[in-house]
């Protein structure tokens, strides 16, 4: 295990600054910062890295979505990196969530002594990055309708549609990108050519399993919980929630709440939250053991769920429980084929090109198709 | 600079000043406190929910709000940024109600509120020195600071930062001394992120004078609102260029330096501390 822990931000203005440090006693100069602040400027691409510096043996983690921060983690003279560094990158990634969120509670001998670790984003997540994109959402519309298109055509449409000149097309396509939605590949000289390969539905689906544990466990409780989430979905006056309904439709959930969930998935500490109640009702102590957040930060994240009706507290019981389970769907897009072959037959699209996109698709689903 | 606060005045329920603070001085010094006494009247008579207001008095603005029975008032230029002012006085409002209003109403001493004032509005400005390895940026640090001047290149690691032990207005100044060398200069462009002033120092040969142009373009891409200044260090040497030529080729105001020579410190002080004040003139359109 590692015998130091420190947190560096570097501030615009007073420079390096140590944010946390574990022990408290941990002597750190400005010349050992830079070293450890440079080694991960002058090559992004690695989240971790070991560097010697002035003798301290040092394992640092940054991360492209906390630009100017690093945790570093000092080894002991005989100690491995090699062995450790998944546990230290998740260590890291939790410090960091937590800095940018509820940096007064971070605890950093807390978090080393129960290696307490932060996943990195699972596929759900990624896909929830989407929507929480509001221009990346908007380049998905068009992908299901384009099917395939080249990629400064898109870059020119986005223009209009954002009135700027200045988009960064790259950025925009990224969560795409990493959910596996889109393929962006080079045919031929006529430059990059975007695929859709996967189509994703957000919405809020009835806590299935959650409520079977809860009958299991306890059936008075679990009539309580089931009749509390019939109410969600299909209360006795008024319409209930129905994803189905065509976006245009008044009473469709809102494009507005599909973010609102969205950002709830992409975020990572109620992510936590929410992926623990999924398996079940829970005490609040209970979450905050499972998931080794401080506990006002469950709290705080519980009320927020309350408030977007996601959760809800079986207040006799003492416990929460999920009331609507916000989750993202993928699917093939099959609708974009007949898109595909009219392209072609207009002679709008290559052969190569309509024939790479019916092998992207394949590999993608072929197996579970057949 | 975005802001300079002139002065912080905080009265109490019969309008008396139970806390003021001048950061610059001022002439009308008694006028101004009488103003504000009949501004507090007048303020009690009008619905400010908890809102900070402002006017404008001559070349000031004055900012006021009102909480419980406290008025807080901040003088301000008349072209300083009034959305950070009202968030700053918001802040100094949170801090006093919660420690010092309590004392103030038991007429008791406002022991450390001075400092908590200063942390709300002393404002910090930052010059960053720019330029080549082995030009003298490390030695214009030094200089600029009253240090013992170093003699040899011991390059600098990264960037060194270190405060001016002297405030401009009521600004502290912090100076990001960056690393030259080459392996050192992706960290340039996010090393000058916000700051107010770039020193672009140069050691005058013509050879690092012509590179440094590079330095200038990558400043006026990167903080476009930054004033830049130009230093042709190294006059004591032979090979040294003029500072008028140097300026030229630089196209950038130029000054004349010899970093390793104390005696040309309060001079390089005043032109750091003139530009900081036109870059905040400069705002005003
Ligand atoms: N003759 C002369 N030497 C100077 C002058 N200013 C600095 N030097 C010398 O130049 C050398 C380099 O100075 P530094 O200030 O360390 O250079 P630097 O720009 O900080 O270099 P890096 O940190 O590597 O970017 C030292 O030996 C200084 O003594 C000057 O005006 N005249
Ligand atoms: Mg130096």
């Amino acid at each position: 295990m590692p015998e130091a822990i420190f947190v560096v931000h570097l501030d615009d203005y007073q420079g390096f600054v140590v944010e946390k440090r574990y022990p408290s006693t941990l002597s750190l100069n400005e010349k050992a910062l830079n070293l450890v602040y440079y080694e991960h400027e002058k090559e992004k691409a690695t989240n971790l890295k070991f560097s010697d510096i002035e003798g301290m043996r040092v394992v640092s983690f940054a991360e492209r979505t906390h630009p100017g921060w690093v945790v570093c983690f000092v080894l002991g003279a005989d100690e491995d990196y090699e062995t450790e560094d998944n546990n230290m990158a998740g260590m890291a990634r939790l410090i960091l969530e937590l800095m940018s969120e509820v940096p007064d509670a971070v605890n950093l001998r807390e978090i080393l002594g129960n290696e307490s670790v932060l996943n990195e984003p699972n596929e759900e997540q990624k896909m929830a990055d989407i929507f929480f994109t509001p221009s990346s959402a908007l380049l998905l519309e068009r992908l299901e309708i384009e099917g395939v298109e080249k990629a400064a055509k898109l870059s020119i449409w986005l223009q209009t549609q954002l009135q700027t000149d200045t988009i960064e097309l790259h950025e925009i396509v990224e969560p795409l990108m990493q959910s596996g939605v889109i393929k962006v590949e080079l045919l031929g000289k006529t430059g990059e050519t975007v695929f859709l390969v996967k189509d994703i539905f957000g919405y809020r689906a009835p806590p299935v399993k959650s409520i079977m544990k809860a009958m299991e466990a306890d059936p008075e409780m679990g009539k309580k919980y089931k009749q509390l989430v019939s109410s969600f979905f299909s209360p006795p006056t008024g319409k209930g929630y129905n994803p189905t309904l065509p976006l245009d439709d008044p009473n469709s959930p809102l494009l507005e709440d599909r973010e609102k969930m969205s950002r709830l998935l992409s975020k990572s500490l109620p992510y936590m939250v929410l992926e623990c109640l999924r398996e079940g009702p829970q005490e609040i102590g209970n979450i905050a053991q499972k998931t080794a957040l401080p506990l006002e930060t469950v709290q705080s994240i519980l009320w927020s769920f309350e408030s977007d009706r996601v959760a809800a507290q079986l207040d006799e019981y003492g416990i929460w429980v999920l009331v609507s389970d916000p989750v993202i769907e993928s699917f093939m897009p099959e609708f974009i084929l007949p898109a595909i072959s009219k392209k072609l037959a207009d002679k709008e699209l290559a052969p190569e090109t309509a024939i790479r996109h019916l092998e992207l698709l394949i590999e993608e689903w072929g197996e579970i198709c057949d | 600079m975005k802001f300079v606060i002139r002065g912080v005045y905080i009265l109490g329920q019969q309008s008396e000043m139970i806390f003021s603070k001048e950061y610059a001085k001022s002439e009308h010094k008694d006028s101004l406190i009488e103003f504000l006494v009949n501004l507090t009247q007048f303020i009690k008579a009008v619905e400010l929910d908890g809102n900070v207001e402002s006017m404008g008095v001559s070349s000031w603005r004055i900012f006021y709000s009102l909480e419980d029975a406290f008025t807080f008032v901040f003088i301000a230029d008349k072209a300083d940024d009034s959305a950070q002012i009202k968030g700053k006085i918001s802040d100094l409002i949170v801090k006093f109600m919660k420690d010092y209003a309590p004392l103030a109403i038991a007429n008791q001493p406002l022991e450390g509120l001075d400092a908590i004032v200063d942390e709300v509005a002393v404002t910090l400005v930052k010059v960053a020195i720019l330029g080549f390895a082995g030009v003298g940026k490390t030695t214009t640090l030094h200089l600029l600071r009253g240090e013992t001047l170093p003699l040899v290149h011991d390059p600098t690691i990264g960037v060194s930062i270190k405060k001016l032990p002297t405030e401009v207005e009521n600004a502290n100044i912090v100076l990001w001394d960056l690393a030259g060398q080459s392996r050192f200069s992706i960290l340039w462009a996010k090393m000058i992120a916000n700051a107010q002033v770039v020193v672009i120092v140069t050691d005058s040969t013509l050879e690092n004078v012509l590179r440094s142009k590079k330095l200038v373009t990558l400043v006026s891409e990167e903080v476009p609102n930054a004033r830049v200044i130009g230093i042709a260090n190294k006059q004591d040497l032979p090979t040294a260029l003029t500072p008028e030529r140097v300026g030229q080729i630089l196209s950038i105001p130029t000054y004349e330096l010899v970093a390793i020579d104390i005696s040309y410190r309060e001079r390089l002080i005043q032109i750091i501390r003139k530009s900081i004040l036109e870059g905040k003139a400069d705002k005003v359109t």
